[in-house]
C-alpha cells in the first residue's frame, strides 16, 4: 500500500565505527528506532563489535547521546543473523570503511533485504557516489544517494546530500525534510565531486594555512592564535583541529585529492607537508594517541616547533600590529590593511584569504549549485562565522577581486589559475534575490522549509518583515504577518544574553497583559543567542553594593511575580528555548505551561555558583512537583523528588540536552522537544494555538501542598554535612546550599504542613536576600562579573 | 537474671557472601535467611523443631524486602513449624552478632534450651546504605554533640585515621593482605564446612522467544576477593569521603549480600537430641564510644567481653574483627596490642564483604568453622558499629 506521507518508521545503520554509533544515536536522541549493524564477531559474542561501539558512546565527549539511558534504543545486529530486519527499515545509512570494493561487497549482501521503498544512502566523505551507485543492483538506484554527516553528528550542523546520476529528486527533496526536522541538521547538496563542498574547501584552506605558515616561517601556535576567534573561526584553528580530526584521516583525506584530482590548478598543493606525514610515520596522530602537532605534558600544552625538531611551551600570539588591524570594524579596512602590512602574520592572514578566495572562485561552477552552498557549508561545517564568498563580498567584491588578480599576476599565489569572468562582470555573489550560481550563470533564490520563520541567512539575504506590537526599554513585543501571527506574538528580549533586569521583568508582565487582551497566546523567543542567561548581575550589582536591600527584595518580588504572570496568565505563554536558559531563565521556562526546546539547550539552576538560591520561584515550583509526585506514589514520600533536584540545584548541574533537562527535572514531561532550533518558533506557536483553540486554561493555584520541612531539611543537610566535614566544601557552600534544602522543604516546619503557592515564594525570597548580605556571596557575585568564572570561597 | 546453664553451639552456617548486585541480586534476604534456618537444623540429628524456643534473627536495615520481622517470616519460608516464635533486633553492623548472644541469653537464662540466632541483609535490595527512607532528626544539627548522628561512616573512618595517625599506605596494605588472606583461605577450601550452598533459581525474560527462562546457579563462594587487588591499584583510587583523605573505595569493606544461622542448645537439651556441643558460648559485651569515631568501638567492647569471661587477651586465638575499615581496623588492633597473626587469619570484610547485620552471624560461623578444624581453641568475633558502639563475643571450644 503507498502512503501519501512520507514516514521513517526505523533506520538502519551500517557499520559501527565512529561515524555510524555516533548517527545511529543521533537518531536514538531524535526518538528514531534505529538498527546498528556490524560484522558478527569471529569468535565469543556474535555482536560484541556493535555492543562495545555503543558503550563508547557513552564515554565518548562530547556525548553523542542525549541521555545515557538512549543507548538502549539503539538495537543491535549483525549482518549474518539480522539481514532480514533491514526489511522494517525505510531508511539505510551504510557508514562502514571508505574502500569501494568493501562498499560494493556489503551492498551486494543486503540489497536483497532491502524494501522496494527504501532510501539507501552512503554516509562517505571521499568515495565518488556515482561509483558507489554503480555497485547497486540497478533496481536500488534510483533510491541510492550520499548523506555526509560531520563529525561529530551530533553537534555538527551540516549534512551534505549528493545524488548519484540516477537519484530520484522527490526522493531526495523527502530526505532532506527529514535530516532537518526529525534530525535537526542543515542540509547542503553537493555535487559528486571529490571530498564535496565542505571538506574540498575546507581541506583546501588547511593547506593553504600550512603552505603559508612554513613559507613565512610561523610557528604552528601561533597560526593558531591568528585562524581562530581572531577571524571568527572555532578556537580549534588549524592545527588543532587538525589533531582533533586525526592526522592520519587528513592525509587520507588529502590523498583523496592528490588521486582525484588531477589537472586542478592546485594539484601541487594537494600533498602533505613532510613534517605531517612524518609525524603519521611515527604514530603521532593527534588527540586520539595524546599527541599531534600539540601535545599535552601533564598541564602544560607543548607544540611542535618544526626549527627545533621537538615539542616546546605553547605560547603563540597574533602581535599587537596585527589585532590593531583584526580590531578595525571595516572588513574593506581590514582585508587592506593586512594586504598591506609588512608584518608576516599579516601577510599570513592576507595569503589565506586571498588562497581561498582565489580558490572557491575558480571551483563554485564545479563543486557547488552556487555560492550560498559554500558559504553555508563552510559555516555549519566547519564552524566559521563566514563564508569565503562572504567575506569576500563584505570587504567590496570588485576592489578585493582587483586584489586577486594582481597577485596572480604577481606570481603571489599558490596558482597562476586565472579569474573566471564572472568574478569581473558582478558586484558580489550574493543578493537579496538569491546567490550567484556559475554554472547557470544566474542567481539561484533560496528556498527553505516554512517550519524556518527565521533561517539562517547568507550575507544580503533580507529577514522575514516583522511588526511591533509594543516596545519597551529592552524587551519587544512583535507579530509576524500570518495567520499565526494575528493570534500570537512573541516576546524578544533586548538585553545582552537576554539577561533579565527590572525593564526586562516589567516587560514580560506588560506583554502577558497585551496578550490576553489582544490575543490568544504568547510566545517567548529569543532572535539570537541564548534564551536567557538569567539575573541581570550588571544591573543588581550597584543596589548591592550601596546596601539597598529593600530595592533588591523589590526586584526578588517582580521576578517571582513575572514567573507567576507566566503560569497564570489567561492565555497560553510558550517559552521557545535554545542554547542556554540558566537561573532565572530557567525559572521562567519551569513556569511556563509549557515550554518548546531544542534539543541542544543548556538548562539549569546555576545561583549556587555566585552564592545565591533559585528564587524567581524555582525552589517554589519543584516543592510543588515534589508535593505532587508524593502524592502520586505509595509512599508519599517528597524526598526522592527532593534529593536529585537538591543536587541539581547545590550543585548547579546545567542540563546536557533538552532530554536531559526533563530526567532532571527541569522540563516537564510534555515539555516539547524540537530537533531544529530553527523551527522553534514555528512549533511554539503552533503549540499557543492549538492550546488556545483546546480551550485551555491556567492551573488552579497550588493550595494544600505538603511540604519535607524540618525532617526534610535535616536528611538533606546531612550530605551537606558529611561533604563540610570532609572538606569537600567551604562553610558558605553549605550555607548556600543549606538555603535552598530549606527553600525546597518549605521552610523550618513540620514535615507534612500543608502550605500555598505564596508561603514557599516568601520562604524563597527571604532566603534569598539573606544570602545577598553576605560578604561571600557578594564576593561571587563580584567575582563572577569580573572574571566570568565562579568563585570558591 | 542469674545464669543458670551454658549455651553450646551446635551448628553454624552460612551462604557465601555475594557482592550488592552479584549472585544474589534476584535472591530475598527472608529467603537466604530461611536457607540458613534450614541448614543448621539439618546439620544436627533430627529433633522436634516444636522445641526451638526462640529465633533471633539481625538486620542492620530491618524494612522492605527484610522488614516485617523479617525472622518471623523467614522461619515459616523455612517450614519451621508456626509454634516457632521470632524476633528481629538491630544493633547494626552488630545485629548477627547480637542475635547469637541474645539467643544464647534465652538458653543461659532457661528461657528455653534450644534458639538460634541468625543474621540476613541484602544490601542489593536497599536504594541507599541508610535503608528505603533516609531522614535524619533535625535535632542532630542543632547541637554540636549530636551532629555525628549524620555522618557517613566514610568520614568516621577518616577521622579515626586522622586521630590515630594510621596512613593511607597502611591502610592500603592492610586491604591488599585481607584479599591475599580470603584467596588463599578459598583455594585451601577453608570456608567449605561454615557455607551452605545455595542453589539461585532466577525466572528471566527470553525477549526472543518471549519465555521464561529459568536460570539455576550454585552458589557456594564468596564473591569479593580480588586477585587482581595490588598495592598499585590501590593506591590510584581517590579518597571517597573527604578531598584530603586516605579512606577509599578500595581500604573500606564491600557492600554486601549474605546471610547465617548459629544453633545453640543447652546441655540438655544436646543430650536430648544427640547433637555434639562444638563450643560454649562465653561473652557478649556492647559499649557506646563517639559517634563520630564509632570505628573504635571494639577498643571499648573487647575489654569488657573478656572481663566478663573471665579471660585475658592473649588466651584468644582467633579473632574475628569486622574490616568496616582498614583505617578502625588497624586504629582497634594498634590500640589494643591485638596480634596481627591471629587477626582474620582468611581475611575480613574488606575482601569478603560486609552485609551489615549479617556480618556477626557469618563471622561466627567463621570462627566456629575454626574450631572444628582445629585451628582455634577460644575465638572472638567483634566489630564497631555505627554511631558508636563496639561489640565482641567470646567462644570455647567444647
Amino acid at each position: 500500500m503507498t502512503s501519501s506521507r512520507f514516514r521513517i518508521r526505523r533506520v538502519a545503520v551500517l557499520g559501527a565505527g565512529v561515524m555510524g554509533a555516533q548517527i545511529a544515536a543521533h537518531c536514538a536522541n531524535a526518538n528514531v528506532p534505529v538498527i546498528l549493524f556490524d560484522l558478527a564477531a569471529k569468535e565469543g559474542d556474535p555482536d560484541a563489535i556493535v555492543k562495545r561501539a555503543i558503550a563508547g558512546l557513552k564515554k565518548l565527549e562530547p556525548a553523542p547521546l542525549a541521555t545515557a539511558d538512549r543507548a538502549a534504543h539503539i538495537e543491535v545486529a549483525n549482518y549474518d543473523r539480522d539481514a532480514a530486519r533491514l526489511a522494517d527499515c525505510d531508511l539505510v545509512i551504510e557508514a562502514i570503511a571508505e574502500r569501494m570494493d568493501w562498499k560494493h561487497g556489503l551492498y551486494a549482501k543486503v540489497a536483497p533485504h532491502l524494501r522496494a521503498d527504501a532510501i539507501f544512502a552512503t554516509n562517505t566523505s571521499g568515495l565518488s557516489i556515482n561509483a558507489l551507485a554503480d555497485g547497486c543492483p540497478e533496481a536500488m538506484r534510483s533510491r541510492f544517494c550520499g548523506v555526509h554527516f560531520f563529525n561529530p553528528p551530533r553537534y555538527m550542523a551540516l549534512v551534505e546530500l549528493i545524488p548519484a546520476r540516477g537519484t530520484d529528486a522527490a526522493l531526495l527533496d523527502r530526505l532532506e525534510d527529514f535530516l532537518t526536522t526529525t534530525l535537526g541538521k542543515n542540509v547542503v547538496r553537493a555535487l559528486d565531486t571529490p571530498n564535496f563542498v565542505a571538506n574540498r574547501i575546507g581541506v583546501f584552506s588547511m593547506l593553504a594555512a600550512m603552505h603559508h605558515t612554513t613559507r613565512l616561517g610561523l610557528g604552528f601556535d601561533e597560526v593558531d592564535a591568528l585562524t581562530g576567534p581572531a577571524i571568527g573561526r572555532p578556537k580549534s584553528a588549524t592545527y588543532r583541529t587538525a589533531d582533533v580530526v586525526g592526522l592520519d584521516t587528513l592525509l587520507h583525506v588529502v590523498k583523496t585529492m592528490t588521486d582525484n584530482l588531477q589537472g586542478d590548478p592546485w594539484h601541487r598543493h594537494y600533498v602533505a607537508p613532510a613534517w605531517l606525514a612524518a609525524l603519521v610515520e611515527r604514530g603521532a596522530l593527534g588527540q586520539k594517541t595524546k599527541a599531534g602537532v600539540y601535545r599535552k605534558d601533564g598541564k602544560a600544552i607543548k607544540v611542535l616547533d618544526l626549527a627545533l625538531q621537538d615539542y616546546r611551551d605553547a605560547a603563540g600570539a597574533v602581535a599587537e600590529e596585527v589585532q590593531t588591524i583584526l580590531a578595525e570594524r571595516d572588513p574593506a579596512m581590514k582585508l587592506a590593511a593586512l594586504r598591506a602590512s609588512e608584518h608576516p602574520q599579516a601577510q599570513f592572514l592576507w595569503s589565506i584569504f586571498r588562497d581561498v578566495f582565489h580558490y572557491v572562485a575558480v571551483h563554485l561552477g564545479d563543486i557547488a549549485h552556487n555560492a550560498r552552498d559554500i558559504d553555508f557549508a563552510m559555516r555549519w561545517g566547519f564552524g566559521w562565522s563566514a563564508g569565503p564568498f562572504e567575506t569576500w563580498q563584505g570587504a567590496g567584491w570588485q576592489q578585493v577581486a582587483g586584489w586577486l588578480r594582481e597577485d596572480i599576476a604577481a606570481g603571489r599565489a599558490m596558482s597562476d589559475a586565472p579569474l573566471p569572468a564572472w568574478v569581473f562582470e558582478r558586484h558580489g555573489v550574493h543578493e537579496a534575490a538569491g546567490s550567484w550560481s556559475a554554472v547557470a550563470a544566474k542567481l539561484e533564490p533560496r528556498s527553505v522549509s516554512p517550519r524556518q520563520l527565521f533561517p539562517e541567512r547568507v550575507l544580503a539575504e533580507v529577514p522575514r518583515a516583522t511588526h511591533t506590537v509594543w516596545e519597551g526599554e529592552e524587551v519587544r513585543l512583535w507579530t509576524l504577518d500570518d495567520a499565526d501571527g494575528e493570534r500570537v506574538p512573541v516576546l524578544s528580549f533586548k538585553s545582552r544574553m537576554s539577561c533579565v533586569g527590572p525593564k526586562v521583568l516589567d516587560g514580560i508582565r506588560e506583554a502577558i497583559a497585551r496578550a490576553e487582551r489582544d490575543f490568544d497566546g504568547l510566545v517567548i523567543w529569543q532572535p539570537q543567542g541564548p534564551f536567557s542567561v538569567g539575573a541581570n548581575l550588571k544591573q543588581i550589582r550597584p543596589v548591592l553594593e550601596a546596601g539597598d536591600f529593600v530595592t533588591l527584595e523589590r526586584v526578588i518580588n517582580d521576578f517571582q511575580q513575572a514567573s507567576m504572570a507566566i503560569k497564570y496568565a489567561q492565555v497560553p505563554v510558550i517559552t521557545a528555548v535554545q542554547n542556554m536558559a540558566l537561573g532565572g531563565g530557567c525559572e521562567f521556562v519551569m513556569h511556563s505551561p509549557r515550554a518548546v526546546v531544542a534539543l541542544e539547550s543548556y538548562i539549569g539552576l546555576v545561583e549556587a555558583g555566585v552564592g545565591l538560591i533559585p528564587a524567581g520561584g524555582g525552589c517554589k515550583e519543584f516543592a510543588i512537583r515534589a508535593a505532587r509526585a508524593a502524592e502520586a506514589s505509595a509512599t508519599k514520600d517528597p524526598m526522592n523528588f527532593l534529593q536529585s533536584v537538591f543536587q541539581t540545584i547545590a550543585m548547579a548541574n546545567v542540563s546536557k540536552s533538552a532530554r536531559h533537562a526533563q530526567e532532571l527535572g527541569l522540563l516537564k514531561q510534555e515539555d516539547v522537544v524540537v530537533m531544529h532550533a530553527n523551527e522553534l518558533l514555528h512549533v511554539a506557536r503552533r503549540n499557543a494555538v492549538a492550546m488556545a483553540d483546546s480551550a485551555w486554561r491556567p492551573p488552579l493555584p497550588a493550595v494544600d501542598i505538603p511540604v519535607a520541612g524540618r525532617s526534610g531539611i535535616a536528611t538533606l543537610d546531612m550530605m551537606l554535612a558529611n561533604m563540610r566535614e570532609g572538606g569537600m566544601i567551604s562553610a558558605h557552600d553549605y550555607r548556600v546550599a543549606h538555603a535552598s534544602a530549606t527553600a525546597l522543604c518549605g521552610g523550618d516546619i513540620e514535615t507534612g504542613a500543608r502550605v500555598n503557592e505564596q508561603w514557599l515564594l516568601e520562604v524563597e525570597r527571604a532566603l534569598f536576600v539573606d544570602l545577598l548580605k553576605t560578604k561571600e556571596t557578594q564576593a561571587r557575585i563580584a567575582h563572577m562579573m569580573d572574571t566570568g568564572k565562579p568563585l570558591r570561597n | 537474671m542469674k545464669q543458670i546453664q551454658d549455651a553450646y553451639i551446635v551448628a553454624a552456617k552460612r551462604t557465601a557472601v555475594a557482592k550488592k548486585g552479584g549472585a544474589f541480586r534476584h535472591v530475598r534476604p527472608d529467603d537466604m535467611l530461611a536457607h540458613t534456618l534450614r541448614g543448621v537444623v539439618d546439620a544436627v540429628p533430627a529433633f522436634d523443631l516444636n522445641d526451638i524456643g526462640d529465633v533471633v534473627v539481625g538486620c542492620a536495615m530491618p524494612e522492605a524486602e527484610q522488614g516485617m520481622n523479617v525472622a518471623r517470616i523467614g522461619l515459616l519460608l523455612a517450614g519451621f513449624p508456626v509454634s516457632v516464635p521470632g524476633v528481629t533486633v538491630n544493633r547494626f553492623c552488630a545485629s548477627g552478632l547480637n542475635a547469637v548472644a541474645d539467643a544464647a541469653m534465652k538458653i543461659m537464662t532457661g528461657q528455653c534450651d534450644i534458639a538460634i540466632g541468625a543474621g540476613t541483609e541484602s544490601m542489593t535490595v536497599m536504594p541507599t546504605m541508610m535503608g528505603n527512607k533516609v531522614t535524619v532528626n533535625p535535632r542532630a544539627f542543632e547541637s554540636p554533640e549530636n551532629v555525628a548522628i549524620a555522618y557517613g561512616m566514610g568520614l568516621t573512618a577518616e577521622k579515626v585515621a586522622h586521630k590515630y595517625a594510621v596512613s593511607r599506605e597502611d591502610q592500603d596494605a592492610f586491604a591488599l593482605a585481607s584479599h591475599q588472606k580470603a584467596l588463599a583461605a578459598i583455594a585451601a577450601g577453608r570456608f567449605a564446612g561454615e557455607i551452605l550452598p545455595y542453589t539461585v533459581r532466577s525466572h528471566l525474560p527470553d525477549l526472543a522467544s518471549n519465555t521464561v527462562r529459568i536460570v539455576e546457579r550454585v552458589f557456594d563462594t564468596d564473591e569479593g576477593p580480588r586477585a587482581d587487588s595490588s598495592a598499585e591499584g590501590l593506591a590510584r583510587l581517590r579518597p571517597a569521603f573527604a578531598a584530603r583523605g586516605s579512606v577509599t573505595a578500595g581500604n573500606s569493606s564491600q557492600m554486601s549480600d549474605g546471610a547465617a544461622a548459629v544453633l545453640l542448645m543447652s546441655e540438655a537439651a544436646v543430650q536430648r537430641t544427640g547433637a555434639t556441643p562444638i563450643a560454649r558460648f562465653r561473652s557478649f559485651a556492647v559499649a557506646g564510644v563517639p559517634p563520630e569515631i564509632m570505628g573504635i568501638g571494639p577498643v571499648e567492647a573487647i575489654p569488657r567481653a573478656l572481663k566478663q569471661a573471665g579471660m585475658a587477651q592473649a588466651d584468644i586465638d582467633w579473632i574475628e574483627l569486622n574490616e568496616a575499615f582498614a583505617a578502625q581496623a588497624l586504629a582497634v588492633m594498634r590500640t589494643l596490642d591485638l596480634d596481627p597473626a591471629r587477626v582474620n587469619p582468611l581475611g575480613g570484610a574488606i575482601a569478603l564483604g560486609h552485609p551489615l547485620g549479617a556480618t556477626g552471624a557469618i563471622r561466627t560461623a567463621t570462627v566456629i568453622a575454626a574450631m572444628q578444624r582445629g585451628e582455634a581453641r577460644t575465638g572472638m568475633v567483634t566489630m564497631c558499629i555505627g554511631t558508636g558502639m563496639g561489640a565482641a563475643g567470646i567462644f570455647e571450644k567444647v
